[in-house]
């Protein structure tokens, strides 16, 4: 999205009654969205019981948070989620490099062929039990390298990184393959410098994935010293286990406080990587 | 260079292919059992089974239209916006909730929408006189699909604009002018260039997710509870259910409701691919 190319259609007029509505209209639809995060936000340090509609904490206290730092059941998960991401992205980066510049080389022998082999697996799988089944035989189930693992591969994401490297101009790589450069040099010389922006949107993509993956979890761990943070979260709020911890916070102020570090890491980020976020969408999408 | 990626895929993705044979055999932690076809028959006369099918059609084709419908409207009047700025800040909140993860979207909205006296929504509306009793939207079987596509469109809809702004943000800026001469006004110019020329890339966005319909699960499993089943039990729940909180599993029923899934989900995609040739010249996959 060329910033000088983008089109304003309002730009020519005079503010009128249709902007102003439409502006109202934004502003509200900005408040549906932030007004629930906000709400749990401001739960997150409310100490006293007050759930009408007041978006100020009254008597703020840092108890459930100092719950979850000081109980091992809570904080434990957390870790756990903090590995399991920066690793899966890390895999899932090298995977769909490797595999994404495989496949921009259409002068390779085979690389028709290594296509279809994975284009295949977007339109047919195993299946949740299949798969169930032979990562038991790979003595994954119960073990927290299930996420890393499971995670480290996404076809759609290799063929978002091969459209990324099509984009760049093959005189480059005749220019170093004059100056005798190998294909390994092109690779980490002049491909992976060009496709920083690339690699920070996949690898963001990765890294929500991971840190968002719930499902993976509940299916193949029970034991609780390898849960992530999501796992521990529903099992908190839905099932209502609350762990004893050394500080009199109530249960709903710990709930709101779980639900602030499940989307911590993100939030904090979210605003100034905004536009990798964006740009990994139409690297795929927009390209015709 | 691509041997480390064939052999990881190889293990994550083709191996599972081979398991698809269990749907032939009775597989207990006591025995594997060739039985030929008896699991379909089973499933085909299975109401629990069927009621799962025709849920996560009508749940997913009915999100996909409404989180697409909300998604235009939201990118047409976005890209109105004169002030640069507030467009930009727009963006970054609508786009925010998109990244929060299904339990912690699930696990907000049941906390607001609980009907103890900690519930925010129901405590709100009381307050304000709009109800005397407080309402149960995650366990009434009429409320459940309203209150799921609801927090769709709250969490899906910014996202869903991404690719339409980019779509708008190409708009020839000629039809503008041209529309301006004509003397159009600021409404007509939306309904007679904006919409027209949207219309490819909507076409283009259903094809893509039609083809991923079946795949339902996280959204709905954590949403859902056992009171409200016959509205929300989709393929995915019930597999899970069937081998995951039955006493005495039969992997070979569950591997056979998958097979099910898979194959129609495979039916879905290649018909998808066809059309997105059809439409844009170049297919999905």
């Amino acid at each position: 999205m060329a910033k000088n190319k983008e089109y304003v259609a309002g730009r020519k007029h005079k503010t009128g009654v249709f902007d102003i509505v439409n502006y109202l209209v934004f502003i509200i639809i900005g408040l549906i969205i932030l007004i629930p995060i906000w709400k749990v936000v401001s739960d997150s340090f409310n100490s006293v019981g007050v759930y009408k509609f007041q978006l100020w904490p009254k008597k703020p206290t840092l108890d459930g948070y100092k719950a979850i730092i000081s109980t091992s059941k809570l904080y434990r998960p957390f870790v756990n989620s903090v590995v399991t991401t920066i690793l899966g992205t890390l895999l899932g980066l090298v995977m769909s490099t490797l595999g994404g510049y495989v496949l921009s080389q259409y002068d390779m022998p085979g690389r028709n062929g290594m296509a279809y082999f994975l284009l295949f697996t977007m339109i047919f799988s195993g299946g949740m039990i299949p798969e169930y089944l032979v990562m038991k035989q790979l003595h994954l189930v119960n073990n927290m390298w299930i996420l890393v693992i499971k995670h480290g591969m996404n076809v759609y994401n290799l063929v978002l990184m091969r459209n990324f490297f099509e984009g760049i101009p093959g005189s480059l790589f005749e220019a170093a393959k004059i100056d005798g450069c190998s294909p390994m040099g092109i690779f980490f010389r002049i491909v992976l410098p060009l496709s920083k922006a690339a690699l920070a949107s996949i690898g963001l993509m990765f890294a929500v994935t991971v840190w968002n993956d719930y499902s993976t979890v509940q299916i193949y761990i029970t034991n609780r010293d390898q849960v992530n943070f999501q796992y521990i979260l529903r099992v908190l709020v839905m099932d209502g286990d609350t762990p004893v911890t050394q500080y009199s916070v109530s249960q709903n102020t710990l709930f709101y406080s779980a639900i602030v570090c499940a989307i911590l890491p993100f939030m904090a980020l979210y605003p100034f990587l905004q536009k990798y976020f964006v740009k990994g969408v139409n690297i795929g999408a927009v390209k015709e | 260079m691509f041997l480390p990626v064939f052999i990881y895929v190889l293990i994550i993705y083709y191996w599972p292919m081979l398991g698809v044979r269990y749907s032939f055999y009775d597989y207990t932690l006591k025995k594997i059992e060739f039985v030929g076809l008896k699991h379909f028959q089973k499933m085909f006369s299975d109401a629990e089974f069927w009621k799962a099918f025709t849920n996560t059609l009508v749940l997913s084709v009915t999100k996909l239209l409404i989180t697409t419908f909300t998604s235009v409207i939201v990118s047409v009047f976005i890209n109105e916006m004169v002030n640069l700025f507030a467009k930009k800040v727009l963006q970054t909140v609508i786009y925010l909730p998109h990244f929060m993860s299904w339990t912690v979207t699930a696990a907000i909205f049941t906390l607001f929408l609980s009907t103890s006296s900690t519930g925010f929504v129901n405590e709100t509306l009381k307050s304000w006189g709009v109800i005397k009793e407080s309402i149960d939207f995650m366990h009434e079987l009429h409320l459940w699909r309203p209150v799921y596509y609801l927090v769709n469109i709250w969490k899906e809809t910014g996202w869903g604009t991404v690719i339409f702004l980019a779509t708008l943000a190409g708009i020839n800026p000629e039809l503008y002018e041209a529309a301006d001469i004509d003397g159009a006004t600021r409404l007509q110019k939306i309904w007679f260039v904006t919409v027209p020329e949207l219309a490819n890339t909507i076409i283009i966005v259903l094809i893509l997710n039609l083809a991923k319909v079946l795949n339902l699960f996280e959204s709905v499993f954590v949403m859902y509870n056992n009171r409200v089943f016959a509205v929300s039990d989709v393929v995915s729940t019930f597999i899970y259910r069937k081998t995951f909180m039955t006493a005495i599993p039969n992997y070979g029923y569950t591997t056979a409701v998958g097979l099910f899934k898979s194959l129609v989900g495979c039916f879905l995609v290649l018909i998808c691919n066809w059309a997105s040739k059809k439409v844009r010249g170049r297919g999905i996959i």
